[in-house]
């Protein structure tokens, strides 16, 4: 599997402190926020904040991350194309 | 006061917080809302989808702990936390409450209020602002935190679910706070 | 639900960004000026906007210069009512969501703070503080549920009375600006980097702010008296307000069952009105349900000196009775579209008003709302 999403699903459950949810669990494909994981907009703020400590991708304004947020391999998609070089 | 039912009491402390399964988000909440979330799940209590259910939390150290953990977060890069800045709010524990049980009635967050929560709970039942409420007296104060602002270290939590009428032990005018509540229930 | 046996409001105080005292509020509404401005120490990566409402009170302990600012001039104009209530029997109750959060930040930077201004930083005991230096040694209560905070000390205070716990209580809404509040609502991105814009197309969010704020309630008659109120809880989000208004028109409701009024009686709305997108769609819905197509005339006073928290729902009642007063209903500063037909941009003078409606939500999903009457 991708190591950028295998990354990005221990990332996540460590940032958002989930409970009793191990990174085989998350389906990459599936949507993060509403059903599925049941995050919501504080998460998607704090998932901000990851990225721009891990990845070093400052978002700016929520709307412009919505996309991103949109599953894990969207998530994984969006970091590639603001990191090419990586 | 003796129409004023004191239908279950409890008393907890962090070891009881494994005790209960609250969901997934559970993690993402500070230690006062996970402590006053468990005080409430041991009451035992079904409230229904009932309308009138207020809250009412009283806290010595309210968000301290959760102040210092989150201005801490202001040296990582990506800045201080969403999350924790929300729950530097001290009533956060009061909406996780009403969240969890939903419950619509009125709110109240008493710092130092201590002695004050039952009988501002026995005025709303009595003038009809509700017609139960959960009290909740919640502290918790980590080692850092304590030292800093200079207030003593401290985990645990009590809670009453009172309500008008009905079955339970009857509520006095010598009920001030919690604790002793749940002592004299418990004799 | 509360109203039945008259309070009086017998006096205000207020320092906000608008003004040291209830005159500079009072020429803020009449003129529809916004004290919003730059303020250096909010610049940089750490905040979305540096456009904040600031008052000119600094150092270790700002709160309690407001709180105790604020109290000295509603002490002074409610000085006839009080002067025969012995101290025993005079309460006091303090809003404030923060405190003194500036000791925390002043102990973690190695900066001076002095152990009052760190003891302040534990809101119980600023307010001990602040009743022991105001002569209040009744009944002494420190309400913190966020932004209704100022609304619930008010209901609070009417309560000492009615409870015959007190004969008159100093009620008082206090919070500073600071660095952690500013960069924790940046975080959240709630911030409107062009300035708060409330009830505006365009809103974008919220400008922090810092006042203090104080009324004197007493039993009896007086020009302003408290009619009724109502809390409720959305039982839904932490932070997001319900999509559709009904905890806030459940709110409204309770306050209007408590007053013994119907909707059709209420002559002005002062809205909570943050200038965030969900809060004002949220607000308008809520005032559909309750006024359907007949809404009275609704203002948003954060424009003008920001989201002062604590403060707030005691800043924003002390407005109401200034509009009532000066027969000046407020504009709503910042505004260019409105969402809503009844906002009003500018001042709207010479209307009588017999009963105002004063709002607030907030995180934890809070609602609140104060009927005010007037003679």
């Amino acid at each position: 599997m991708d190591q950028l999403v295998t990354d990005l699903k221990s990332r996540i459950i460590e940032t958002l402190k989930l409970q009793d949810i191990t990174p085989g669990q998350i389906d990459e494909n599936a949507p993060l926020f509403g059903s599925g994981l049941g995050l919501d907009s504080i998460d998607a703020l704090e998932l901000v904040v990851m990225l721009e400590k891990h990845y070093g991708i400052v978002i700016k304004d929520i709307e412009e991350g919505r996309p991103a947020f949109a599953s894990v391999h969207a998530l994984a998609e969006f970091i590639r194309a603001k990191q090419p070089t990586k | 006061m003796s129409n004023i039912a004191v239908v279950a009491t409890s008393s907890v402390t962090p070891a009881d917080v494994s005790r209960y399964q609250f969901g997934s988000r559970f993690g993402r909440m500070d230690p006062v809302c996970q402590l006053g979330l468990t005080a409430v799940e041991a009451l035992g209590v079904k409230f229904g989808s009932r309308a009138d259910i207020g809250v009412i939390v009283a806290t010595n150290a309210g968000s301290l702990t959760t102040d210092v953990q989150y201005w801490r977060t202001r040296n990582e890069p990506g800045g201080v936390s969403p999350s924790l800045f929300i729950y530097t709010l001290p009533s956060s524990v009061t909406g996780e409450i009403a969240i969890r049980h939903g419950l619509t009635g009125p709110n109240l967050c008493l710092l130092g209020g201590c002695d004050q929560v039952l009988g501002e709970a026995a005025e709303w039942l009595r003038h009809g602002e509700a017609t139960g409420c959960v009290c909740v007296e919640c502290d918790v104060v980590a080692t850092d935190a304590g030292e800093l602002a200079g207030v003593p270290v401290v985990a645990r939590a009590w809670a009453a679910f009172l309500q008008r009428g009905g079955g339970g032990i009857p509520l006095t005018e010598n009920d001030r706070d919690l604790r002793s509540l749940c002592a004299r229930v418990r004799a | 639900m509360g109203g039945a046996l008259e309070i009086a409001i017998a006096g205000c105080g207020a320092v906000s960004a608008v003004g040291a005292d209830v005159a500079g509020l009072r020429e803020a509404i009449r003129n529809n000026t916004s004290g919003l401005r730059p303020v250096p120490r909010f610049t940089g990566a750490a905040f979305q906007s540096n456009i904040v409402g600031a008052t000119t009170v600094e150092g270790e302990d700002p709160i309690y210069e407001l709180a105790d600012r604020a109290l000295r001039e509603a002490r002074h104009e409610a000085a006839g009512r009080l002067e025969n209530i012995p101290p025993a029997r005079i309460g006091l109750v303090l809003a404030t969501t923060k405190a003194n959060i500036e000791a925390l930040e002043r102990l973690t930077e190695d900066r001076p703070c002095a152990v009052s201004a760190r003891r302040h930083w534990q809101a119980q005991w600023l307010a001990e503080d602040l009743a022991a230096a105001h002569g209040a040694a009744g009944p002494v209560q420190c309400v913190s549920v966020a932004c209704i905070s100022g609304m619930l000390a008010i209901s609070q205070g009417a309560k000492l009375l009615q409870r015959d716990l007190a004969d008159a209580v100093l009620v008082v809404g206090a919070d500073c600006l600071s660095r952690f509040i500013v960069a924790g609502f940046s975080s959240l991105k709630a911030l409107d980097p062009l300035g708060c814009r409330p009830f505006d197309r365009d809103r974008a969010g919220l400008s922090a702010g810092e006042a203090g704020a104080a009324v004197v309630l007493v039993r009896g008659e007086g020009a302003t008296t408290i009619a009724g109120w109502g809390g409720s809880n959305d039982a839904n989000h932490l932070t997001g307000p319900s999509r559709d208004g009904s905890g806030l028109a459940l709110a409204i409701q309770r306050a209007l069952d408590a007053a013994r009024l119907k909707p059709r009686d209420i002559g002005y709305v002062n809205a909570h009105g943050t200038g965030t997108p969900y809060n004002d769609a949220m607000e308008s819905l809520a005032l559909r349900t309750i006024f359907g197509n007949a809404c009275p005339p609704v203002s948003a006073s954060k424009g003008m000196f920001g989201h002062t928290l604590g403060a707030a729902g005691v800043l924003e009642t002390i407005v109401c009775v200034v509009a009532a007063t000066e027969r000046c209903l407020p504009g709503t500063p910042r505004l260019t579209t409105p969402v809503m037909a009844e906002v009003l941009h500018v001042p709207q003078t010479g209307a009588r008003v017999r009963h105002s409606l004063k709002l607030g939500t907030g995180f934890g999903g809070v609602n609140a709302a104060l009927v005010v009457r007037h003679e």
